[in-house]
C-alpha cells in the first residue's frame, strides 16, 4: 500500500519526519517496506543548456537542439520549434526515463535525424497541467542536475505492508485514523453535507437478490458527464500511488478508492438495459467479457450486478467491457457497495483475479463508509467535472451493520499479558479503541463499523499490548512444572546415522523433495516400477520440480554433476531424508538414506599413493555401518536394479526384507547424468533399518582382554573360482570347530602359475582357549581335521 | 699389576671417554676396557698373582672402575642415541600432512541442531510431522478457512493427490495436540515448500516451530523465551525489538526483529537501511485453535513462534544467496566442516 505523506497529511497533522512516521507505524505493526520518491523513479530527467538550434527543412514542423548536460552533448527533437532559443535551461529526459503521463522515452530518428532523448513539457514532468509549452527553468540554474532536485520537488511515499486482518488500512485515510489512534495527532473529521433538493430521483430500480452476499448496495446517476483526461491534481495523486489514469470518471473511483478504501464502479448508465440494477448470483452458463479483454463463465456461487438481460460486472471484483465507461458515455451510474469478503474471495480465486477493488472488499470494507465515498466522488465531479445533474443517492441496506459486543476483564487481560498492566492504562486505551461500557470488573468493548477484524477479547488485549507498545512489555521465563520427555528414537537414528557418515568422510547434502521427472526417466527403470509412480505437483515451479522424488537417486547424481562440473572431481556425499509414494490418506513418506562415492578417495598427497573408489570401499562403509548400528545387514549379489552394472552390485537385506541396494552405476546411465566412472551409489530404507536397530540394542556384550595367548594357522589351498569366499566362511562355520575364534581372508590371488578357472586363496585360523594357553599339538590336531574337511568339501588343492 | 698402571689405566679410559662420539666408538671403547681381552678384564685377571692384600685393595679399586666405566657407558650410549635423533632429516616438514578427512553435515542440518539444542535446554521436546499435508492441518484447523485472504501469504504447492505440501511447520502443533494433553512444550524442525524461488526465496525451505501451552504462560513469558533464544544464537549483546505483526493462528502476534549483524544497526542493503532484521514470528496460540483441538480455554494458554532456518543461517554466516545451500557445491560445505 503506497501513501504519499503530502495527501496523508490532509487528514492527520504529521508531526515528525517521514522516517520517524516509518518507525512509528512499523512498531504498530505496520511494516513500512520502504519510503521512496515516485519522481525519481522517472529515471534520468535532468536539466539541460541548449547549444544551438537548427531547422532542417525536411522537418518541418520539429526543429534540432543540441543540448548539453555540462559533460555531454545531446540531440535531441522537439516540435517546440518557436519557444527554443540558445542559452535556455530545459528538461531533459534521458532514453529509458518515463514521463509523468507513462510514455517510455526512447531514441527515436526521423527522417534521418537522430533524437536522444525528449525536452519536457511541465505537464510530463509531472510539475503543473501545462502541456503546450516547453519546462524552461531560470538560466542560472546548474546543468546536468536531476530536474526534481533542482525544483525542490519532494513527494516521499510510504510503502507500507498491511496485513490481512486490517481491510481498513488499505486507504489514505485509514493511515491518518490509524496515525492518530497511536499517536494522538489530530485527525480531521471527513463530513461532506449535501443539499437534498439539489438531485434529481433516481429513475432506475436497484435490487438486491442476494443478501448473504451484498448487505448493502447503494448509487446515483450522474448525467450529462463530460468523459476526457483528469484534472492534473487527480493525475497526479494516481501517479503518486503507481495507478495508471484512465478517464475522469474511472479515474476519480480509483482516487476514491485510494483515499477513502471504498471501492467504486462506474456503468454507462445506457447500458443498464431497462434502468434496473439487479445483484444476483451468476446462472449456470453466463458469460461475461472483462475489461481486460479476458473472458470467462461465471459460477453459479459468483455475484454479478445485471440488468434484466445480462451480467454486467462480477461484483466487487471487475468490470464488463460492455457497461463500461468510455470517450462517448454521457450518463454514468456510480456504485458504491458492501460484498460479502467471503464470497469475494471465493470468486477471485475461481477465476483468478485481484483487483483493488476485490483486494479490499476480501479484507473487509467499512460498512458506515459506503454513502460517504459515493458523496466524495459525487464532490470530485462536482468540483473539477462538467455534468449537467446529479441524483439522489438510492441505499438499500436491508441488514443495518451491528458492530459485536466484546466482553473482557482487566483479569484476563493481565493474564494473558502476563504482567500488571495499570488500570488506567487500559481504561484509556479501550476509550480510544471504540465504545465502552463497564458492567462490574467486565468491560463491553463495541469497536468502530471499520473495525471488523475486533471480534474476540484476545484480539482486544492484542490492541491493548499494541497501543502499550510491545516493548514496553517485561520479558519473563515461564513457571511450568519441570518435566522433559524422552528423544525421540527416529530423531536420534537420523541424527546417528548422519553422524556414522559424517565420520565416514562423508558431506551431507540436502537437496529438493521435488525433482525432475526427466531424471528418473534416465534411470532405465521398469514400468512397472514403484518409483516411476511419483506423485506430481499442480503447480510445479517448473518441470524440473515437479515430481515428489520417491528415491534419492537424482538429487545424489544432479549433486554430483553441479560439483562436477565446477571443479569437484572428487566426491563422498550423503543425504538422509523422506521419499514419497503414493498411498491412502496423505500420502507414505519413509526416511531414507543415500549416498554416492565418486573419483579418488581421500585427498591427493604428494606421495603418489592415489586410489579410486571401488566396490570394495562401498561395501566396506556398508558392513561398518552394520557393525555401528549392530543390525545384521546382509548383502546379497547381484542387484536387479537396472540402473546398476550387475556384476558390480548387491541388495541389502534385513532378514527377508531387501532394504536397499549398492553398486556401480551403468556407464551410459552416467554418462546421461554428464558424470565419470566409477561412480557407486546406495541407497537404505531407514525407516526399515530403525525397526531393526530398536530391537537390537540390548545385545552389546562387551569383549575383554585376552587372558591366554592366540594362536594361527593358516591354510592356502587352490580351489574353482567360483567358488564365493561367503560359501567357504559359512561351510568353516557349520562345522563348528573348536577353540576357533576367528578366520581371516590374507591373500588370494589369480592368474599365472594358478591354472586357469582356479583361485588361490588363504585362509588364516585364530584359535583361542578361554581358560588356558593351547599346546601345539592340540591345535595341530584340530587344524588338520579342518584342512582335510576344507579340501575334500571344495576339492582343493594345496597351495 | 702394579698401581701405576692402574692409575695410566683409569687415565686413559677416563680421558677416551669423553672424546666418545659415536655408537661404534663407544663399542669399541667397551671391548679396548671391557671385553674378554680388555684392559680392565686382563688387569682383574692379572690380580691373582698379586698378594692378598694388594688384590683385594686394587681389586676392590678395579672393580669400582669397571662399575663406573660400565654406568658411563650407558650413560653415554642413551646419550648418544637420543643426540642422534636430534639431527634435522633430509625430509621437507612443511609438505601437507595425510588428514584422517572427516565429512561434514549441511549447515541447516547444524543450525537446526544449535537451535533445537536451545530450546530442548528449556524442557521442549523435539517432534516432527508429515512433509505432505491436508488443508485442514495446514490451514482450516490453524484459523486460516479457504477465504481467508492470509492464504495469500503463502503460495501453495498442490499436489495431484488433492493433498499439498506444507506451507510451515505449524501442522505439526495441532497434530500434536490432538495426540496429548496440555502442559506441552515442543519444537517441531522440517522442510516447507512455497511456490517462490529467487535469491531469497526456495520453493523449499526449513523452518522450526515451537509451541507452549501451559496453564498460565504468558505473552510476557513469550518474550522471555524469544528472547533467551535470540541471544543464544546471535550473542549476548543482540539487540531486539518486538513489534505487533499478524497471524491468523495467534492473538495477539509479533515478530521480533534483531539489530543487523551485517551493519551493527547503522543500516545496509541486508536489512533495508532499517539497521532491523526480522527473524521470527510468533503469538498466543488463538483460541479458534485450542477450539479445533478441544482445548479447554480457559484452563490452557499458551504460545507458538516459527522461524526460518535458511533465513537465521544465512544472517549467521552472511551468505546472500538461499540457492547456495541446495547447490550443495563441496566448497560451500567444506567451509562449515
Amino acid at each position: 500500500m503506497r501513501v504519499p505523506l503530502s495527501w496523508l497529511s490532509e487528514f492527520v497533522e504529521l508531526k515528525a519526519t517521514p522516517e520517524e512516521i516509518a518507525e512509528i507505524l512499523t512498531l504498530s505493526g505496520h511494516e513500512v517496506e520502504e519510503i521512496f520518491d515516485p519522481y525519481e523513479r522517472l529515471g534520468e530527467i535532468i536539466t539541460v543548456k541548449v547549444l544551438e538550434v537548427s531547422a532542417p527543412e525536411e522537418l518541418r514542423e520539429s526543429c534540432l537542439c543540441k543540448v548539453s548536460d555540462g559533460k555531454e552533448v545531446f540531440t535531441v527533437l522537439t516540435t517546440a520549434k518557436d519557444q527554443i532559443t540558445v542559452g535556455q535551461v530545459l528538461a531533459f529526459a534521458k532514453p529509458g526515463s518515463l514521463t509523468f503521463n507513462h510514455l517510455r522515452i526512447d531514441y527515436k530518428t526521423v527522417k534521418g535525424y537522430r533524437s536522444e532523448g525528449c525536452l519536457l513539457s511541465p505537464f510530463e514532468a509531472g510539475i503543473s497541467p501545462e502541456k503546450n509549452r516547453l519546462l524552461i527553468l531560470d538560466e542560472r540554474v546548474e546543468v546536468g542536475r536531476s530536474l526534481y532536485e533542482v525544483l525542490g520537488i519532494k513527494e516521499p511515499v510510504l510503502e507500507i505492508a498491511i496485513t490481512p486482518n486490517r481491510g481498513d488500512l488499505l486507504s489514505i485515510y485509514g493511515i491518518a485514523r490509524e496515525l492518530h489512534l497511536i499517536t494522538g495527532w489530530e485527525l480531521k473529521p471527513l463530513l461532506i453535507e449535501e443539499k437534498k433538493e439539489a438531485h434529481f430521483t433516481f429513475p432506475g430500480k436497484i435490487v438486491i437478490e442476494d443478501e448473504e452476499r451484498c448487505y448493502r448496495y447503494a448509487g446515483r446517476l450522474i448525467k450529462g458527464v463530460k468523459v476526457e483526461e483528469s484534472p492534473f491534481f487527480i493525475l497526479k495523486r494516481l501517479f503518486l500511488c503507481g495507478q495508471r489514469p484512465i478517464n475522469n470518471i474511472v479515474d476519480i473511483t480509483n482516487y476514491v478508492l485510494l483515499e477513502l478504501g471504498q471501492p467504486l464502479h462506474a456503468f454507462d448508465w445506457h447500458k443498464i438495459r431497462g434502468g434496473e440494477i439487479l445483484v444476483r448470483r451468476a446462472k449456470k452458463g453466463e458469460r461475461l467479457l472483462f475489461l481486460d479483454g479476458r473472458e470467462v463463465e461465471l459460477h453459479p456461487e459468483d455475484l454479478v450486478i445485471a440488468d434484466r438481460e445480462r451480467p454486467l460486472v462480477l461484483a466487487g471484483i471487475l468490470g464488463g467491457e460492455e457497461s463500461a465507461v468510455e470517450e462517448h458515455t454521457g450518463d454514468v451510474f456510480l456504485e458504491s457497495a458492501w460484498f460479502n469478503s467471503k464470497s469475494i474471495r471465493l470468486s477471485t480465486q475461481r477465476h483468478r483475479i485481484t483487483t483493488e477493488s476485490s483486494y479490499r472488499f476480501e479484507r473487509k470494507i467499512d460498512p458506515e463508509g459506503v454513502l460517504l465515498a459515493l458523496k466524495r466522488a459525487t464532490q470530485l465531479i462536482g468540483e473539477h467535472l462538467c455534468f449537467q445533474a446529479i441524483s439522489e443517492i438510492v441505499d438499500v441496506y436491508p441488514k443495518p451493520y451491528e458492530a459485536p459486543s466484546i466482553y473482557i476483564s482487566l483479569k484476563q487481560i493481565r493474564k494473558l499479558l502476563g504482567f500488571e498492566v495499570a488500570l488506567e492504562k487500559v481504561e484509556n486505551i479501550l476509550q480510544r479503541l471504540g465504545e465502552v461500557r463497564t458492567k462490574g470488573e467486565i468491560y463491553e468493548v463495541k469497536p468502530p463499523s471499520f473495525r471488523q477484524d475486533l471480534t474476540l477479547p484476545e484480539d482486544i488485549v492484542e490492541e491493548i499490548a499494541r497501543l502499550y507498545g510491545y516493548e514496553q512489555i517485561p520479558m519473563t521465563f515461564p513457571k511450568a512444572e519441570l518435566f522433559s520427555s524422552k528423544p525421540r528414537p527416529d530423531l536420534l537414528f537420523s541424527k546417528k546415522i548422519k553422524e556414522i557418515f559424517r565420520s565416514f568422510g562423508f558431506f551431507e547434502v540436502i537437496t529438493y523433495s521435488f525433482i525432475n521427472p526427466e531424471s528418473l526417466s534416465k534411470l532405465n527403470l521398469n514400468p512397472q516400477d514403484r518409483r516411476l509412480k511419483a506423485i506430481a505437483l499442480d503447480n510445479p515451479i517448473s518441470s524440473a520440480l515437479s515430481i515428489m522424488r520417491t528415491t534419492l537417486l537424482p538429487g545424489l547424481l544432479e549433486t554430483a554433476r553441479f560439483n562436477l562440473h565446477r571443479e569437484v572431481d572428487n566426491l563422498r556425499i550423503f543425504e538422509v531424508g523422506k521419499i514419497f509414494y503414493p498411498a491412502e490418506g496423505l500420502a507414505e513418506e519413509r526416511e531414507t538414506l543415500g549416498f554416492l562415492l565418486m573419483g579418488r578417495k581421500g585427498e591427493a598427497l604428494w606421495d603418489g599413493k592415489e586410489a579410486k573408489h571401488d566396490l570394495f570401499d562401498l561395501k566396506g562403509i556398508l558392513e561398518e555401518l552394520a557393525l555401528i548400528l549392530r543390525v545384521p545387514l546382509k548383502f546379497k549379489p547381484f542387484s536387479k536394479e537396472p540402473f546398476l552394472k550387475t556384476g558390480l552390485s548387491f541388495d541389502i537385506y534385513l532378514e527377508d526384507q531387501k532394504i536397499g541396494f549398492a553398486g556401480a552405476m551403468k556407464k551410459i546411465i552416467v554418462e546421461e547424468f554428464e558424470l565419470k566412472e566409477p561412480l557407486w551409489i546406495a541407497e537404505l530404507d531407514l525407516d526399515a533399518l530403525l525397526v531393526c536397530y530398536l530391537k537390537t540394542q540390548t545385545t552389546l556384550t562387551p569383549r575383554k582382554p585376552p587372558k591366554f595367548p592366540s594362536t594361527f594357522r593358516d591354510i592356502s589351498c587352490i580351489l574353482d573360482k567360483f567358488i564365493y569366499y561367503e560359501t567357504i566362511r559359512d561351510f568353516l562355520f557349520q562345522l563348528q570347530i573348536p577353540y576357533l575364534e576367528r578366520v581371516e581372508i590374507v591373500a588370494l590371488y589369480e592368474g599365472e602359475p594358478i591354472p586357469q578357472g582356479k583361485k588361490s586363496i588363504s585362509l588364516r585360523f585364530w584359535y583361542r582357549a578361554e581358560d588356558r594357553t593351547l599346546k601345539d599339538e592340540e591345535v595341530e590336531k584340530i587344524h588338520e581335521e579342518v584342512a582335510k574337511r576344507l579340501f575334500e568339501h571344495f576339492r582343493a588343492k594345496p597351495r | 699389576m702394579q698401581r701405576e698402571e692402574l692409575q695410566r689405566i683409569k687415565e686413559e679410559a677416563l680421558k677416551e671417554l669423553e672424546t666418545l662420539k659415536d655408537p661404534i666408538q663407544l663399542e669399541n671403547f667397551r671391548v679396548k676396557f671391557l671385553g674378554k681381552k680388555g684392559k680392565i678384564t686382563q688387569a682383574l685377571r692379572g690380580l691373582k698373582e698379586l698378594s692378598l692384600e694388594e688384590r683385594r685393595e686394587l681389586g676392590s679399586e678395579l672393580n669400582q672402575l669397571k662399575e663406573y666405566l660400565e654406568f658411563e657407558i650407558e650413560k653415554k650410549r642413551r646419550e648418544i642415541l637420543l643426540s642422534e635423533e636430534e639431527k634435522i632429516l633430509d625430509l621437507d616438514l612443511t609438505l601437507p600432512g595425510r588428514r584422517p578427512f572427516l565429512g561434514g553435515l549441511h549447515p541447516l542440518t547444524q543450525v537446526i541442531e544449535e537451535v533445537c539444542e536451545v530450546f530442548t535446554r528449556l524442557g521442549f521436546e523435539i517432534v516432527t510431522g508429515p512433509e505432505i499435508e491436508s488443508e485442514y492441518y495446514n490451514f482450516t484447523a490453524l484459523n486460516i478457512p479457504e477465504w481467508h485472504p492470509a492464504r495469500d501469504m503463502q503460495a501453495t504447492f498442490y499436489l495431484q493427490n488433492g493433498a499439498l505440501l506444507r506451507t510451515h511447520t505449524s501442522p505439526i502443533q495441532i497434530r500434536t495436540m490432538l495426540e496429548r494433553k496440555p502442559p506441552l512444550r515442543i519444537i517441531a524442525p522440517g522442510k516447507v515448500y512455497r511456490c517462490d524461488a529467487d535469491v531469497r526465496h526456495s520453493p523449499m525451505f526449513h523452518q522450526i516451530e515451537g509451541l507452549m501451552v501451559d496453564g498460565e504462560v504468558s505473552f510476557a513469558d513469550l518474550k522471555g523465551v524469544l528472547a533467551y533464544f535470540a541471544r543464544e544464537i546471535f550473542g549476548e549483546k543482540t539487540k531486539l525489538r518486538f513489534r505487533p505483526s499478524y497471524f491468523p493462528f495467534t492473538e495477539p502476534s509479533l515478530e521480533m526483529d534483531i539489530g543487523c549483524v551485517m551493519c551493527e544497526g547503522k543500516g545496509c542493503r541486508v536489512c533495508g537501511q532499517t539497521g532491523w532484521i526480522e527473524i521470527l514470528g510468533a503469538g498466543m496460540v488463538h483460541p479458534e485453535v485450542f477450539k479445533a483441538v478441544n482445548y479447554d480455554i480457559t484452563q490452557w494458554q499458551g504460545f507458538a513462534f516459527g522461524l526460518g532456518i535458511e533465513r537465521i543461517t544465512m544472517l549467521k554466516y552472511g551468505i546472500d544467496d538461499i540457492r547456495l545451500f541446495f547447490d550443495n557445491h563441496l566448497y560451500f560445505l567444506e567451509s562449515f566442516k
